[in-house]
C-alpha cells in the first residue's frame, strides 16, 4: 500500500461545495442527540445528513457529525450554541478549515432482471472500484466510499440503466480536519 | 455525619440542599414527590414555601434569587406539577436567572408507560433549561445535585431542572459531599476571569479619541454580582461618559447619578435613544442588543464603534456586529480596565465631551416623560412617581407584571442600587410580579417589597396572595387599574386603528373585597386627592396590602420606538402628529 495521498494537494471538499458539515465531540449521555438536533429544528433548520458513533470508550465520548444547509451567520450562531450545551466538548465547522477531509460509505442493493443488466451493472461497479457484499438470484449489494460527491455519481450512473431496482444506505460525510 | 452510611434519595437531596446553603424551597406536593416532602418533614434548616399554584413557586425561586443573588430553588411533583413550570424556566432562562427545579417522576419501571401523572419532563423542559437531568441511579444523585447548583450559578446563568423518579428517591446510597466530586470544566463552563491587554488598551484609546461615547449597561452588568455595579460607576466616573440602562440594567448605575441618561429602548426616554442613535463609541456592558433596544437594526446607531462585553459568546454578534468583544466576566474585566487606567494614570479629558453633554441636556430638557396631571383622574405615571417618592428613604424592592405598568415602573420609579427591580424582561410573563414579590421577600425579611401590577397580570397568578397571608410576608402590590390590557389596547390603538379586540377587562373582581376574602388589607384610591393617603396606609400596614388605584383608562406609554422604527423615529406623546413611516412593517413584529 502507497502512503501516498489521494489527494493532490491539501483540501477541503466541504469547503468547495459549499457544504456545512458540523463536528462535535460530546459526552455520550442520554438525550444529548436531542439537544443538538434541538437547536437545528427550533430554528426551522433541517439537519441533511447525520451520524454518531463513540469514539472514546474510556473517556465516555462520542462524535457527532451532521450536514445542514443554512445563512453562515445562522451556522455560526449555532456553533456559539453547541458550544454552550452542558455536554459538548467542541464543536467546529469543517467547512472553515484549510483542510479538512471527508469520506462516506454506502451498501446499495441492486435487483436486475436480464444478463444485459447485469453486465453494465458490473461495469459501472467496476470503474467505481466497489466491493462486491453478497451476489446471488439477480441481487446484488455493491459497498462503495469516498467523498459524497463519488457515491453520488455512482448512484447517478445506475439510474442510467433500465429496469434496476436500487435500494441505498449511507452513512452520511464524515470529516476530519488536519 | 458518618459518610459510609446510607441515605434515600430523598434524604441525599436534603442533605446536598444543605451543603449548598439553601435555606429557602418554593413548593407544592404532589404523589412522585411525597419521599422528599417526608425528608423535609421534621428538619429544621430548611424553610419550605407552599405556594398555590406550580406557576408561583417558579416565578417566586426566580424573584428570591434575584433579590439575594443566590440560587433560587423550587420542588414540584410530576406531570401536571412538572409542566406547569415551564413558562417560569423559560423566564429564568430568558432573563439568565439561576435556579434549580427539582421535579418528582413516576418509578422507573413505569417510565413510557402513560403512567398516572406521568411526561416526558426532561424532554418538554429541555429546550427551556440550562440543563436537565433524568436521575435514574440513586448513586449518582449527590454528584447531579451539585453539579446542577455549578452549572445553574456559572458563565451565563440559567435555569436547571433535576427529575427524580420516586424508586430513586426511596432507593438507598452513600451520599457523596461536594469537596469529594471533581467537576469537569467542559460541563460548567465558568466565565473567563482574565481579559486581554490588548482590549483594555484599545477600549481606552478609543475612549480617548471618542467625542459622542455612551455606555448602555444590561442585565450581565446585574449578573456580574455587587462589585460590577461598582466597578462600573467607576469608570464611568473616571471618563465621563453617560450611562444609559436597559430594563434589567436598571439600577446597575443609580438612576439618581449625575451620568445617568435613563432607560433606552422602545419605551427608554428620548436623550438616551438619541445618544445611541449619534454616538460615535457605544460600550455595551452586558446586554445582547434586543429587538425592544435596537429598533430598527439598519439604522441602529450607525455611526458607532461598539464594544461588547458578555459572558455568553454566542450573544456577540448576533443582531448587531461590534469592532470588539470580549466573554470575560463583567466584574474582573471592569476591574482590570479601572487598574490598568490608575497604575499608568490614565486621564481622560472630560472637555473632549463637553460637547456630547450640552447636545445631551438639550435632549433632555424635551423633558420627555412629562405628563399632565388634572384635577380628578389618577395620571398612572402620577401614581408611581408619588410611590416612588414616599417610599425614598426605604429600602425598597420593586417587582412587576407585564404591560404598561410595568414600562411607567420602570420610567418613573428610581433604582439607585442593583438587585432591587425585579421584572420579567425577555420573556414578558404576565402573572409573575407577585409570586417575585413572595421570593424577594423572603429572601429579603426586612426589605419593603411592592409588586407594581396591572389588574389583568395580577389576575394571572392571584392564588398566590394566600401564600403571602400564610407566610406573614408583607408584600405591597400596587395595582394600577385601567380595565384594560393596557399595552395590547395601546398597540391595537396605534398599529390596528383602535380597534379593541378583546382587550377590555370585563366583570373584574372588586379587590379590596377580594384582599379581604384572602385575609389581606384591600384599599383603593378612586381619584387623585386619595393618592397619597392610600400609598401611606399601604406603607404603614405590616401584612399583604391590595392596593387598587383607579387611573385613567386612555393613557399610554411613551415615548415610544414603534416596531420597526428607529430610534430617532420615536413618538414623544399621546398628540405626537407624526405617525410612524414603518407602520404597515411593523404590524408583523412584535
Amino acid at each position: 500500500m502507497s502512503d501516498a495521498s489521494v489527494y493532490p494537494e491539501p483540501n477541503n471538499t466541504f469547503k468547495q461545495s459549499k457544504r456545512n458539515v458540523l463536528s462535535i465531540i460530546v459526552d455520550n449521555e442520554p438525550g444529548i442527540l436531542a439537544r443538538i438536533v434541538g437547536l437545528f429544528s427550533g430554528r426551522g433548520y433541517n439537519i441533511e445528513a447525520l451520524n454518531v458513533t463513540v469514539v472514546d470508550i474510556k473517556e465516555n465520548l462520542s462524535r457527532i457529525t451532521l450536514e445542514t444547509i443554512g445563512e453562515q451567520k445562522v451556522i455560526g450562531q449555532i456553533i456559539a450554541h453547541l458550544e454552550k450545551l452542558v455536554p459538548v466538548h467542541s464543536a467546529i465547522n469543517l467547512a472553515d478549515l484549510n483542510e479538512s477531509y471527508e469520506a462516506e460509505i454506502s451498501l446499495i442493493k441492486i435487483i436486475y432482471e436480464n444478463e444485459d443488466q447485469n453486465l453494465k451493472t458490473l461495469a459501472l461497479a467496476d470503474i467505481y472500484r466497489t466491493r462486491t457484499v453478497t451476489k446471488k438470484d439477480g441481487i446484488v449489494i455493491y459497498e462503495i466510499s469516498g467523498t459524497s460527491e463519488r457515491v453520488n455519481k455512482f448512484l447517478d450512473d445506475l439510474n442510467g440503466i433500465n429496469g434496476i431496482k436500487v435500494e441505498i444506505v449511507r452513512s452520511g460525510p464524515i470529516g476530519l480536519g488536519v | 455525619m458518618n459518610n459510609s452510611k446510607e441515605l434515600n434519595g430523598a434524604q441525599i437531596v436534603l442533605e446536598a440542599l444543605k451543603e449548598q446553603e439553601v435555606d429557602t424551597i418554593f413548593g407544592y406536593p404532589g404523589g412522585a414527590v411525597l419521599p422528599i416532602y417526608d425528608a423535609i418533614f421534621g428538619q429544621n434548616f430548611l424553610k419550605h414555601v407552599l405556594v398555590r399554584a406550580e406557576a408561583g413557586a417558579v416565578h417566586a425561586a426566580e424573584g428570591y434569587a434575584r433579590s439575594s443573588g443566590q440560587v433560587g430553588v423550587l420542588l414540584v411533583t410530576s406531570g401536571p406539577g412538572a409542566t406547569n413550570v415551564v413558562t417560569g424556566l423559560t423566564d429564568a432562562l430568558m432573563d439568565s436567572i439561576p435556579i434549580v427545579c427539582i421535579t418528582g417522576q413516576v418509578p422507573t419501571h413505569l417510565i413510557g408507560t402513560d403512567a398516572f401523572q406521568e411526561c416526558d419532563t426532561t424532554g418538554i423542559t429541555r429546550p427551556c433549561t440550562k440543563y436537565n437531568y433524568l436521575v435514574k441511579d440513586v448513586s449518582k444523585l449527590s454528584e447531579v445535585i451539585h453539579e446542577a447548583f455549578e452549572i445553574a450559578r456559572s458563565g451565563r446563568p440559567g435555569p436547571v431542572l433535576i427529575d427524580i423518579p420516586k424508586n430513586v428517591q426511596l432507593a438507598k446510597s452513600v451520599y457523596k459531599p461536594r469537596k469529594e466530586i471533581s467537576f469537569r470544566p467542559h460541563r460548567i463552563k465558568s466565565g473567563s476571569t482574565d481579559i486581554s491587554k490588548e482590549f483594555i488598551e484599545n477600549l481606552i484609546s478609543h475612549v480617548k479619541k471618542s467625542t459622542k461615547p455612551v455606555l448602555y449597561v444590561g442585565g450581565g452588568c446585574l449578573n456580574s454580582g455587587p462589585k460590577a455595579s461598582e466597578e462600573l460607576r467607576k469608570f464611568a466616573e473616571l471618563t465621563n461618559i453617560p450611562v444609559t440602562t436597559t430594563l434589567h440594567g436598571l439600577g446597575c448605575y443609580p438612576g439618581n447619578g449625575k451620568l445617568s441618561i435613563g432607560m433606552l429602548g422602545m419605551h427608554g426616554t428620548y436623550e438616551a435613544n438619541l445618544t445611541m442613535h449619534d454616538c460615535d463609541l457605544m460600550i455595551n456592558v452586558g446586554a445582547r442588543f434586543d429587538d425592544r433596544i435596537t429598533g430598527r437594526l439598519d439604522a441602529f446607531s450607525p455611526d458607532s464603534i461598539k464594544f461588547h462585553f458578555d459572558i455568553d459568546k454566542s450573544s456577540i454578534n448576533k443582531n448587531v456586529n461590534v469592532n470588539f468583544s470580549t466573554n470575560t466576566d463583567i466584574a474582573h474585566a471592569l476591574s482590570a480596565i479601572n487598574n490598568y487606567i490608575s497604575s499608568n494614570n490614565i486621564e481622560f479629558n472630560h472637555n473632549q465631551i463637553s460637547n456630547w453633554w450640552n447636545q445631551i441636556k438639550e435632549w433632555k430638557s424635551n423633558d420627555c416623560l412629562k405628563y399632565e396631571q388634572g384635577e380628578e383622574t389618577i395620571k398612572p405615571q402620577h401614581a408611581i412617581s408619588r410611590l416612588n417618592e414616599l417610599t425614598k428613604n426605604k429600602d425598597t424592592i420593586v417587582t412587576t407584571e407585564v404591560g404598561q405598568h410595568q414600562m411607567w415602573a420602570a420610567q418613573y420609579f428610581q433604582f439607585n442600587k442593583p438587585n432591587s427591580w425585579i421584572t420579567s424582561g425577555g420573556l414578558g410573563t404576565m402573572g409573575f410580579g407577585m409570586p417575585a414579590a413572595i421570593g424577594a421577600q423572603m429572601a429579603n425579611p426586612e426589605a419593603l417589597v411592592i409588586d407594581i401590577a396591572g389588574e389583568a397580570s395580577f389576575l394571572m397568578n392571584i392564588q398566590e396572595i394566600a401564600t403571602a397571608v400564610q407566610y406573614k410576608l408583607p408584600i405591597k402590590i400596587f395595582i394600577l387599574n385601567n380595565e384594560y390590557m393596557g399595552m395590547v389596547r395601546q398597540w391595537q390603538e396605534l398599529m390596528h386603528g383602535s380597534r379593541y379586540s378583546e382587550s377590555y377587562v370585563d366583570a373584574l373582581p372588586d379587590f379590596v373585597k377580594l384582599a379581604e376574602s384572602f385575609h389581606a388589607v384591600g384599599l383603593r384610591a378612586k381619584n387623585v386627592s386619595e393618592l397619597d393617603e392610600t400609598i401611606n396606609e399601604m406603607l404603614s400596614i405590616d401584612r399583604p396590602v391590595i392596593a387598587d388605584i383607579w387611573v385613567d383608562k386612555k393613557e399610554n406609554v411613551f415615548p415610544m420606538i414603534p416596531s420597526g422604527a428607529a430610534h430617532n423615529e420615536m413618538l414623544l406623546s399621546q398628540y405626537d402628529e407624526e405617525k410612524p413611516e414603518n407602520q404597515e412593517k411593523g404590524k408583523v413584529l412584535v
